[in-house]
């Protein structure tokens, strides 16, 4: 089973309830994979700006969204 | 860095934690030290908020509405039409980080909950203001004055949807600092 091609199938889809319901529900998955992962990296004592390099994103973007939640 | 806190400033604060904890934030923003402060019935601030009319009640249930975050379940079926079987990705997540970790709510700090950035800003100002004021100390009402100096905060947008005159508000918050004419 080629996933990027069911990928591309539903996330291009032409019934766009049906595409846009799988791109909403891969952002939820990425949220909630993205918080586990920064709390994670926090914990291991890295900093804002080496997370930031890993995710692609500023420093500012993911101090902002996940400084918030404080520290554990 | 509460040391300079009168009694109650400094109660304000701790029970900004208290409600914080009750809508299970897990952080103290403005928005909870203006509960805090609503809850404080003794300071200026209280006064002043009980004074414009507003219930900690009904401003609990703002707070709570502006913070919601749905926590829905993730969408299994939406997933695999992509080709992503949730059960998979659960299994690895809890393999990992434990039992519940894709599912699980923003963890739950115990003991001392952390301040939100701009609510050490509001507070930052709440000692500007005391300064400003000429008051050696930080009592409630130069906290609410330090909330409202923020700006654009979510306490600030909770006073404004409830209808409040920030301005007044402040001017009625200065007065009640003032020592008794």
């Amino acid at each position: 089973m080629n996933e990027g091609v069911q990928l591309a199938e539903a996330a291009s889809g032409q019934d766009p309830g049906n595409g846009l319901r799988a791109v909403r529900a891969l952002r939820d998955l990425t949220e909630r994979l993205e918080t586990l992962q920064v709390d994670n990296a926090r914990a291991h004592g890295w900093s804002w700006q080496e997370i930031a390099v890993f995710l692609g994103v500023s420093k500012q973007a993911v101090h902002k969204k996940h400084a918030r939640r404080g520290r554990r | 860095m509460f040391e300079r806190f009168t009694q109650d400033g400094r109660n304000s604060v701790i029970l900004a934690q208290e409600e914080s904890r009750r809508l299970r934030h897990g952080f103290i923003g403005p928005e909870h030290l203006l509960l805090g402060l609503a809850a404080t019935t003794a300071g200026a601030a209280g006064e002043a908020l009980a004074a414009a009319g507003l219930q900690i009640s009904d401003l609990r249930l703002r707070v709570a509405a502006k913070d919601a975050e749905p926590d829905e379940p993730l969408d299994a079926e939406a997933l695999a039409t992509l080709g992503i079987d949730l059960d998979v990705v659960r299994r690895t997540t809890e393999a990992a980080f434990g039992p519940g970790a894709l599912d699980r709510r923003r963890g739950m700090p115990r003991g001392h909950l952390p301040f939100a950035p701009d609510a050490k800003k509001s507070l930052e100002l709440a000692l500007r203001e005391a300064v400003r004021l000429k008051s050696r100390e930080i009592a409630s009402g130069h906290v609410l004055l330090g909330i409202l100096r923020a700006g654009d905060n979510t306490a600030v947008r909770v006073l404004a949807d409830a209808g409040t005159d920030i301005q007044q508000l402040r001017e009625d918050v200065i007065r009640r600092l003032s020592p008794a004419a």
